[in-house]
């Protein structure tokens, strides 16, 4: 078994690997230098990222990846076995490198047939992925076993509170701890990088730079249009939330990412083809298909927007930190368990707000995840606008006065040393 | 070799060659179709307990125990003590040790249990899957259905809450499934 230089054991190419990340790293954020200055000493994360459909998982852990080299100066190897997913939010990237640097992140092909690789001092395998049995056996073969992470979905319901940090002793004798990030202080918080929110601000309350990356993209707006981005699954209710954007007062801009919904756009507009850069008008609704851009560009759409509706996990935490009225697209899963997440949820996002505005903003987001009608949910939804505004705010600053998933999970490392 | 979705109160599982019996087993949906059990554990060998999670699909060793049919003798506080029904060997468990079956235990209760030994020792005791309990209490018919799809809350002797048919009343004598923590399943028939 290869092993990590500088650790007491033989010399290998794996130190040396993480160099150029660690420098890129001091470069881009000279902060960090000080982190370097004992940078054999410095910690080598693995994640093992396993694609099982969408864009949540490479999602979850590229945003991991590249917060924990930017902001904690780790030696990271993000292991992903669909590098064509990991390609449609890093487009710089290349689908067939069995390893390339990107961000300062050690992004390793995860191949079918494992080969032998030192093993790192952390371990998280995202989304209860299995990893190779050739590397857990590595596991079981160091001096020390490494601190072994299972980073698991992200849910409001309460049972989350009682499982965050709970050991899973194996039977071969290591310890895999569970993992979850989520709303409140007694679980592991949620992504968010040390500078997003200052970065978000200065784009929200500078026009110029706003509109300068709208431009960027395509997109003028008409002038006081309500400026609504679309991500989602297959979703029944566009049909019915459409026409309501279409008929309303106010000139409607919506801007949709390629992706699963786009059949269901595609059929209310009637239109035989869209694709990238299409724009349609239908009344006041004006309809605008956007390339698959990078994580930072979508979190500079969210930000833009007047309002975000998103699916999944992860731009899910991302509609959150733009402050912005949203509407979640909850993942389908089996004998309907995702309603009672939908509803943790709202139960926690709503306390603050009025009865009426919570009763809006509840009907619609069922509306949307339990196909029914949103004509009539979005005009109710409209009567609280700039209540829903001011809340997305506070809960924005509440869930930022937590702990962040990284350094949550950096510290869960320290204590266990 | 059980899956963490098979772990339930009364298993014992090995970990790092030591017995650990589970007492409380919660299965949870975690996300995208996964799932997980959460697990109260106790040491066979030491007595330590503690808190776990497994994936659903988690593949664990579990050891093989013995069982013998036991009956209810007698509550003494916290102490339950079970007689084997064919010798007449009288065993002892904490109230803690039998956690998952406590809210169907009470004085009186003539259901032959399985009684789980490791290496001669007791250490749970499993219900039968149905059992038959008489409602201390509960409210009377709020709608008058008849259909058993309405349910209400009611309360058996020992305090143990449950939810029941809206035509089931006081002094009835009611099926319970013991299986996920104990559920409602009929009217006894007399």
């Amino acid at each position: 078994m290869a092993s990590w230089p500088g650790q007491g054991l033989p010399l290998s190419h794996g130190r040396m690997d993480f160099l150029p990340a660690m420098l890129l790293s001091a470069m881009i954020y000279p902060d960090n230098r000080r982190f370097f200055q004992g940078a054999a000493m410095k910690a080598h994360w693995d994640i093992f990222c396993c694609v099982v459909d969408n864009y949540g998982d490479i999602g979850v852990t590229w945003r991991l990846a590249r917060q924990l080299v930017a902001e904690q100066g780790l030696a990271v190897r993000l292991w992903v076995d669909d590098l064509k997913a990991f390609v449609r939010i890093c487009p710089e990237a290349q689908t067939d490198a069995a390893q390339q640097w990107q961000q300062g992140v050690d992004v390793r092909q995860w191949p079918t047939q494992w080969q032998d690789t030192a093993v790192a001092d952390v371990v998280i395998g995202a989304f209860a992925c299995q990893l190779p049995p050739a590397y857990v056996q590595g596991m079981l073969e160091q001096p020390r076993a490494p601190l072994w992470l299972n980073l698991d979905y992200l849910s409001a319901e309460d049972w989350v509170e009682g499982c965050h940090g709970l050991p899973s002793p194996q039977p071969n004798g290591l310890r895999k701890v569970f993992f979850f990030p989520g709303f409140t202080p007694k679980t592991g918080g949620l992504l968010r990088e040390a500078d997003l929110l200052s970065r978000r601000d200065a784009l929200q309350s500078d026009p110029a730079v706003r509109n300068g990356f709208l431009q960027g993209l395509g997109i003028v707006p008409e002038h006081n249009a309500r400026l609504i981005s679309l991500f989602a699954y297959e979703n029944p209710g566009v049909a019915s939330w459409l026409d309501a954007l279409a008929g309303d007062s106010r000139a409607n801009h919506l801007l949709v990412p390629e992706g699963r919904v786009l059949g269901d756009v595609k059929d209310w507009l009637g239109e035989q083809v869209l694709t990238v850069g299409s724009i349609a008008r239908r009344g006041a609704l004006t309809v605008q298909i956007l390339p698959f851009v990078s994580q930072d560009d979508y979190d500079r759409l969210l930000w833009c927007c007047d309002f975000n509706a998103v699916r999944g996990e992860d731009s899910f935490v991302r509609a959150q930190w733009a402050a912005r009225p949203l509407l979640w697209h909850i993942y389908v899963q089996e004998e309907y368990a995702h309603w009672e997440k939908l509803e943790a949820f709202l139960d926690l996002y709503v306390q603050g707000l009025s009865a009426p505005a919570a009763a809006a903003l509840v009907q619609l987001w069922r509306g949307w995840n339990m196909d029914n009608d949103m004509g009539q949910a979005w005009q109710q939804l409209l009567a609280h606008w700039d209540e829903l505004d001011c809340h997305a705010h506070r809960w924005s600053a509440v869930q930022a006065a937590q702990p962040d998933l990284a350094t949550a999970l950096v510290q869960f490392y320290r204590n266990w040393l | 070799m059980k899956t963490g979705k098979e772990l339930k109160p009364g298993t014992v599982i090995r970990i790092d060659n030591d017995p650990w019996l589970v007492q409380k087993a919660e299965f949870t949906k975690s996300g995208r179709n996964s799932a997980i059990m959460k697990t109260k554990l106790k040491n066979l060998l030491t007595g330590y307990k503690t808190e776990t999670v497994y994936s659903a699909d988690d593949k664990l060793d579990d050891v093989i125990l013995d069982r013998k049919e036991a009956t209810l003798s007698f509550i003494n506080g916290d102490t339950y003590t079970f007689m084997d029904t064919t010798d007449y060997t009288m065993y002892e468990l904490n109230a803690e040790d039998i956690e998952a079956v406590l809210p169907f235990i009470e004085e009186g209760m003539t259901d032959v249990c399985e009684a789980v030994f490791f290496e001669e020792r007791l250490v749970s005791v499993d219900l039968p899957t149905t059992i038959v309990r008489k409602v201390a209490y509960t409210e009377g018919s709020a709608r008058g259905d008849t259909s058993g799809k309405v349910m209400k809350p009611a309360k058996l002797s020992n305090g143990t809450e449950l939810s029941v048919a809206d035509f089931i009343e006081i002094d009835d004598m009611i099926e319970i499934d013991t299986r996920d923590g104990g559920s409602y399943k009929g009217r006894a028939k007399s």
